[in-house]
C-alpha cells in the first residue's frame, strides 16, 4: 500500500515535472512572442515618428557650411551697419540730412 | 535724381508723401528705446510666417487622410522642406513671444494712455488673432496630441453659459474634432484669420504713425527735451542690426531643432498621456487644470473660463480703466501687470514639470 502510494507520488512528481517544461516553455514562449511584438509595435512607432534631419553626411556638411556662412555674413553686416550708423549719426548732428521746411 | 518712371509712378500712387514722411519721422531715443525694437521684430517674424506658409500650402493637403501624408512629404521628400516647416513653427514661436513682450513693455510704460487707447485696442486684437494662427496652426500636422489638444481646447468655450456650446460646434464643424474641424481650421488659419490680422495691423500701423512714438511717463510729464533721431536711416539702419540678429538665431534653431512629426491621428483611439498645448497656452490650460471640479455651487471650469474672459476683457479695456496721469493708481497697474507676469511664468513652469 505504502509502496503504491510512493510510486504515485513518484509518478505524480514525474508528469508535474515534465509538465512544467510545456508550461514553463508555453509560458516563455508566449512571453517571447508578446516582447517581440511590443519590439515591433514599438519600431513601428519610432519609424512613424518622423524627426527631420539631414539625410546624409554630404547634407549635413552643407548645412553646417550653411550656418557657418551665414553668421560669418550676419557678423560682417553688423560691422558694417555700426559705421554707417555712426556716419550717419554724425551727420544728423551736423544737420546735415535734415529736411528743409518751408 | 527721379527716373521717368519714378515720375510715372509717382504721379500716380503719390509715394513721394510716404518718403517725404518717412524722411520727416523722428523717433525718441532714452534708456527704455529698446522697447520700440520689438514692433519691427514681430513685422518681421510675420513676413516670415507669410513666405514659409505661401511655400508648405503648396504641398499641404488640408484632409482626414491627406494631412498628415502630406505634412511627412514635406518633410522627407520636397527639397529643404524641413528646414520650411522649422522656420515656420519657429517663427510663430517668435512672434507670439515678441507680441507678449511689446504688450507688456506697453503696458508697464504705461503707453495706453490717451490718445493711444485704440492703438493698444488693436493691439490686443492682433494678440488674440496671433494666438487663434497658432491654435488653429497646431492642428494642421494631424498626429495624436494636436488631435488631443484641440479637442482640449475646443472643448473650453462649452463652458461658458447659453453660447458655450454653440462656440464649440462651430469651432468644431459638428459635436466632435473630425476631418471637418481640420478643414475648418485649415480655412481659418490662411483665409479668415489672415484677413483680420491685415486689417488689424492696418488700423495699429497707421495709429502709431498718427500718434508717434510714445515717451517714457517722466518725459511725457515734464516735457522735458528727449533727444530724437530720424526713422530714416538712423532708426531703420538699428532696426536691421536685431533684424540680422534675430534672423540668425531663428534659421540656427529652425535647423538644430527642427520639430517632430508623430504618425497620424486615430480618431477612436484614446487621448494620449501628457497632452499640452503651445508653450504659449501653457499658462491657462494650467490654470485649468488647477481649479477644482466644484466651486461651492458653481461648476469649476465654468469658473475658471468666466474669471479667463474678466481677465481678457479688462485687458482690453485698460485703457479706458488707467485714463489719467494720477500717480497711485499708475503704481497699482504696474503691480497687476508686475504680477500677471509673475502668474503666467510661474504657471508655464509648472505646466512643464
Amino acid at each position: 500500500m505504502r509502496l503504491r502510494k510512493k510510486r504515485f507520488m513518484g509518478m505524480f512528481l514525474v508528469v508535474i515535472f515534465f509538465l512544467s517544461f510545456f508550461i514553463l516553455e508555453y509560458n516563455f514562449a508566449q512571453q517571447v512572442r508578446q516582447e517581440e511584438q511590443e519590439e515591433k509595435i514599438q519600431a513601428k512607432d519610432v519609424q512613424e515618428k518622423i524627426i527631420p534631419s539631414p539625410q546624409n553626411i554630404k547634407e549635413q556638411t552643407g548645412i553646417y557650411v550653411f550656418v557657418a556662412w551665414m553668421w560669418i555674413a550676419i557678423v560682417v553686416l553688423i560691422y558694417i551697419l555700426r559705421l554707417k550708423i555712426k556716419e550717419v549719426d554724425r551727420l544728423h548732428k551736423l544737420r546735415f540730412l535734415s529736411v528743409k521746411k518751408k | 535724381m527721379k527716373t521717368g518712371i519714378q515720375f510715372w509712378l509717382d504721379e500716380r500712387f503719390g509715394f513721394s508723401n510716404i518718403t517725404k514722411f518717412l524722411k520727416e519721422k523722428t523717433v525718441p531715443q532714452h534708456k527704455h528705446s529698446i522697447w520700440y525694437y520689438t514692433g519691427s521684430a514681430i513685422l518681421l517674424f510675420f513676413t516670415i510666417q507669410v513666405i514659409t506658409g505661401f511655400m508648405l500650402v503648396f504641398y499641404y493637403k488640408p484632409t482626414l487622410g491627406g494631412a498628415n501624408e502630406s505634412v511627412a512629404r514635406i518633410m522627407t521628400e520636397v527639397p529643404l522642406g524641413w528646414i520650411i516647416r522649422s522656420v515656420h513653427s519657429w517663427a510663430a514661436s517668435f512672434m507670439i513671444a515678441f507680441v507678449f513682450i511689446h504688450l507688456l513693455s506697453t503696458w508697464l510704460a504705461k503707453s495706453y494712455r490717451k490718445p493711444r487707447e485704440l492703438t493698444w485696442m488693436s493691439g490686443v486684437f492682433l494678440l488674440a488673432v496671433s494666438l487663434a494662427f497658432g491654435f488653429t496652426g497646431y492642428l494642421l500636422p494631424w498626429d495624436d496630441l494636436s488631435l488631443s489638444a484641440t479637442k482640449v481646447g475646443t472643448d473650453i468655450p462649452s463652458s461658458i453659459p447659453l453660447v458655450g456650446v454653440w462656440v464649440t460646434k462651430l469651432l468644431r464643424g459638428g459635436e466632435d474634432v473630425t476631418g471637418d474641424t481640420l478643414t475648418r481650421f485649415f480655412g481659418f488659419h490662411v483665409s479668415i484669420l489672415p484677413v483680420f490680422i491685415f486689417i488689424f495691423l492696418g488700423v495699429h500701423i497707421y495709429l502709431i504713425q498718427k500718434q508717434g512714438m510714445s515717451l517714457p511717463l517722466a518725459a511725457e510729464g515734464k516735457k522735458e527735451k528727449v533727444r530724437e533721431i530720424p526713422f530714416w536711416p538712423n532708426f531703420v539702419f538699428r532696426e536691421m542690426v536685431v533684424w540680422l540678429l534675430l534672423l540668425g538665431i531663428l534659421f540656427s534653431l529652425a535647423i538644430f531643432f527642427p520639430p517632430s512629426l508623430d504618425k497620424a491621428a486615430d480618431l477612436m483611439a484614446a487621448a494620449p498621456e501628457g497632452i499640452k498645448p503651445e508653450w504659449y497656452f501653457l499658462f491657462l490650460f494650467q490654470t485649468l487644470k488647477i481649479f477644482p471640479a466644484k466651486i461651492l455651487f458653481l461648476n469649476g471650469d465654468t469658473l475658471a473660463v468666466f474669471l479667463m474672459l474678466m481677465g481678457g476683457i479688462l485687458f482690453f479695456f485698460l485703457p479706458l480703466l488707467d485714463n489719467k496721469p494720477a500717480e497711485r493708481k499708475g503704481r497699482i497697474i504696474t503691480i497687476i501687470a508686475l504680477a500677471v507676469i509673475a502668474y503666467a511664468v510661474v504657471m508655464t513652469i509648472w505646466s512643464l514639470l
